[in-house]
């Protein structure tokens, strides 16, 4: 009795499980279908939706939390019945029985699929083993048409009915459903509820000590057991076996039965241990590989630190390249400059040196002369010779006139060079100009016995420094002389003015000078000319502070020359334009 | 036409003595010679002077500067000036160069050039440049009077002695009380320059002094003037007479 009682209990746990996969396994189309309508009906209803495609899904928990803000937002009885249908379903699921229990309760007797409620609450009940009230519900649904409950299997049904009168100790009527549902399920070839029926039939017969009855249906449980791939089954129906010949005392079937039970146990277990191990193997593997990728991580985030740091670093060492080449670059240049501000220096230096050299030498010598000269001249003033007092006189005032001149060069010059003279350029009546010159120097040429000439344009106005434009007459008129032969003639007059400059042209008759020697006087170098003739060429500063002169007017200056026949010397100054 | 009086201040005798010879032989007329800076101004102030010619350096200061800009704080009361220097330093030149009109010469200097500084200090005095040099004028008009170059020297006549002027192509014939001249101007600037509440164009070629009209006889369209100077009175200019007070 005590087998049997256990081989009872074993094969309603059995049972139970076994229909509730079933359920969700047959968990049919037209349901669906019903609720994707529904849905497209209700498209607006977000919530709603989310429920439904939730429950489709199987996500019991989404459904759960949207079925409950459709369920607060809306009050239309259809979506509420669905709404209240979904939670009750994933309560259910949930193993949540009294909740789900609760929302089935809620659910309207309107609704579509109430049939689906009723059985699940009556396998809520057999759950709780409330058998009869289970046996209500299914009774109710036995009641309906199969038209109206084709979607829920009958023999699951009948099995239930057959279950619950089993319980309820009526045996008589359990023998009938439990028939009945191993009839239809023969027919609908459902091996693993037959086999289930059958060991259900087979317990109810055994339990009523119609062993004969029982016998074969344990017996088809057990072959049936044999095409299954379920250990639970095949674990059940041996151990069923095994009590049946053990009861018979057919000790060594019953020996090879228990055997049989043994090794399904044990696949069962085997399983199970393999599952665990499995699991435990993953968890390793997974903890393995978590650790893996940890070092992993690790090691990339030491590669970052260390890329970066790298990057950083370069960085850094390309800014301080940067730094060190912009300032070796300065300081390159810089005494790239001090070089040529030194070798300027120097040029100037040595230029001024030598200027110093023939200043003093030309200084000296005129002085000597003027000294001597008048030594003589006293000594004739004494002997009253009055003719040779003339010529000395002359001569007297010629040397002074030549110092007076270097002397006022040299002043100028310096200057010019340091940038102390007051320089203003205004309009200048350019004839005026040339005549105010030539006016100290009529007297001398007449002595040298030279022509002059003069015809400068009247209508020129200039644009220049009026002391400078004098300086640079005279020393072209100085030079004229200098270079002037006896009955040489020196003219000056000006060009045809263009546009922007005007043209004066001093020309003399005298020693020229070849091609050499006047691109060397163009040159714009501070350098003075050579000395090559003591008597004639003089210091050169003359001609350098005139180009100078010429140069800081805004003019240019341009020199004809022919050796032995004579030299023009053209003076180009910008022309005064708003003159009246 | 009068000699233009100048006022030379120069400390060294011997550079005044050469600008008195050869001011003097052009016929310009020394008022004075001031060796200080209180000369200067004394003299200036009590001599009609119509330019002055300054050293820069008096005594080693540049006194001629300070005398300069002296007699510049009375608008009035200055007249043209040339600064003499044989300094072209700079420092003197920029302070200078602040008592506009600015006119310099450069010692030393020929007749030529000083002659020269004194037409420049006029012309840029009345801003009527490039005047002396050209062909077509020689005559600077201030509103007393005409300074009028003649030869290589100035002369000036004062505004007010002018009867009438007849125009004559280029030439203006200057008719004052005592003589008759000719200057060379033409008829639209010396119209523009002179004052027209004292002169009125009386015909195409007359300018009558208004304060020298005696009479007007319009019928015969004759002006008579003092000294018994007559001129044409053409119909185009009759209007003039209006601004007379006409007694009937």
């Amino acid at each position: 009795m005590l087998n049997i009682k256990l081989l009872l209990f074993f094969s309603l746990l059995f049972n139970s499980f076994f229909i509730f996969s079933q359920e969700n396994i047959h968990e049919n189309n037209l349901f669906r279908n019903e609720i994707k309508a529904t849905v497209i009906r209700f498209k607006e209803e977000v919530n709603f939706n989310k429920a439904a495609s939730s429950f489709l899904e199987k996500n019991w928990d989404s459904t759960l939390v949207y079925s409950m803000r459709q369920i607060a937002l809306t009050k239309n009885i259809k979506l509420l019945d669905y709404c209240h249908y979904f939670r009750g379903i994933s309560f259910k699921e949930k193993k949540l029985i009294n909740e789900s229990k609760n929302e089935f309760g809620k659910v309207s007797i309107a609704f579509q699929f109430n049939y689906k409620v009723k059985n699940n609450l009556g396998e809520i009940a057999l759950e709780q083993k409330d058998f009869k009230k289970a046996l209500f519900y299914f009774q109710q649904i036995e009641k309906l048409s199969d038209k109206d409950s084709y979607d829920i299997i009958n023999s699951i049904v009948l099995h239930n009915i057959g279950l619950c009168y089993l319980h309820l100790k009526k045996i008589d009527k359990a023998e009938i459903y439990l028939f009945k549902s191993s009839k239809l399920q023969e027919i609908e070839k459902d091996t693993l509820l037959l086999i289930g029926s059958y060991i259900d039939l087979a317990n109810l017969y055994y339990e009523q000590y119609k062993d004969n009855q029982a016998i074969p249906y344990f017996e088809k449980a057990y072959h049936l057991s044999k095409k299954v791939k379920s250990f639970e089954l095949k674990r059940v129906a041996t151990l069923n076996m095994a009590a049946v010949e053990e009861n018979r005392k057919n000790f060594p079937l019953a020996l090879v039965y228990r055997k049989e039970y043994e090794t399904w146990k044990d696949s069962l277990n085997d399983q199970n241990k393999v599952w665990a191990v499995a699991q435990v193997e993953k968890k390793f593997a997974v903890k393995q590989k978590q650790k893996e990728v940890d070092v992993l991580a690790a090691e990339n985030k030491a590669k970052i630190a260390e890329r970066n740091g790298f990057l950083i670093s370069s960085v850094l060492l390309l800014i301080l390249f940067g730094t060190g080449v912009y300032f070796y670059r300065q300081k390159i240049r810089n005494n790239r400059i001090i070089l040529a501000q030194k070798n300027e220096l120097d040029e100037l230096n040595a230029t001024k040196d030598k200027l110093f050299s023939i200043v003093s030498h030309d200084l000296r010598s005129s002085v000597n002369a003027l000294k001597t000269s008048n030594g003589k001249l006293m000594e004739n003033l004494e002997n009253k010779n009055f003719t040779e007092l003339d010529v000395l006189l002359h001569n007297n005032s010629t040397i002074a006139n030549g110092a007076y001149n270097l002397l006022d060069n040299l002043l100028n010059w310096a200057l010019l060079q340091t940038k102390q003279a007051y320089f203003y350029q205004e309009s200048l009546h350019l004839a005026t100009i040339v005549q105010h010159v030539e006016y100290n120097y009529k007297p001398l040429m007449l002595n040298a016995n030279l022509n002059f000439k003069s015809d400068v344009s009247k209508t020129d106005y200039v644009f220049a420094d009026m002391d400078s434009l004098k300086i640079i007459i005279r020393n072209m008129l100085d030079n004229a002389i200098k270079f002037s032969k006896e009955n040489g003639t020196i003219s000056i007059y000006s060009r045809p003015s263009s546009e922007e400059f005007c043209y004066l042209v001093i020309e003399d008759t005298g020693l020229g000078m070849n091609e050499t020697t006047r691109q060397e006087l163009l040159k714009e170098t501070l350098l003075l000319s050579k000395k090559k003739n003591d008597d004639i060429i003089g210091t050169g500063l003359g001609m350098q502070l005139c180009k100078s002169l010429i140069r800081k007017n805004g003019g240019k200056l341009e020199i004809e020359s022919e050796e032995n026949v004579g030299t023009k010397m053209i003076i180009i100054l910008p022309k005064f334009k708003n003159h009246g | 036409m009068d000699n233009i009086n100048v006022l030379i201040i120069e400390d060294t005798v011997a550079e005044s003595d050469a600008l008195v010879k050869v001011l003097t032989e052009n016929n310009y007329n020394i008022v004075g010679i001031a060796r200080t800076y209180q000369d200067a101004l004394t003299m200036f102030y009590q001599n009609t002077v119509d330019i002055v010619v300054i050293d820069v350096f008096l005594d080693g200061k540049p006194d001629g500067i300070t005398f300069a800009e002296t007699i510049n704080i009375v608008p009035n009361g200055v007249k043209p000036f040339v600064f003499l220097t044989s300094s072209k330093d700079r420092q003197i030149f920029e302070r200078a160069k602040l008592t506009r009109p600015f006119s310099f010469l450069m010692k030393p200097f020929n007749e030529l050039e000083i002659l020269y500084a004194l037409e420049m200090a006029v012309e840029k005095f009345y801003e009527q440049t490039n005047v002396f040099h050209s062909e077509d004028q020689n005559t600077v008009i201030s509103n007393d009077t005409l300074f009028i170059k003649k030869n290589k020297s100035l002369k000036k006549v004062k505004i007010e002695d002018i009867v009438y002027i007849e125009v004559e192509d280029r030439y203006c014939n200057i008719i004052t009380d005592v003589e008759k001249f000719v200057i060379l101007i033409s008829l639209t600037k010396i119209i523009h320059l002179l004052d027209p509440a004292k002169f009125c164009q009386t015909h195409r070629n007359y300018i009558v002094n208004i304060s020298k009209i005696e009479e007007i006889i319009v019928n015969d369209n004759l002006v008579i003037l003092k000294g018994n100077h007559k001129v044409t009175l053409s119909d185009k200019y009759k209007d003039f007479v209006k601004n007379f007070r006409i007694l009937k």
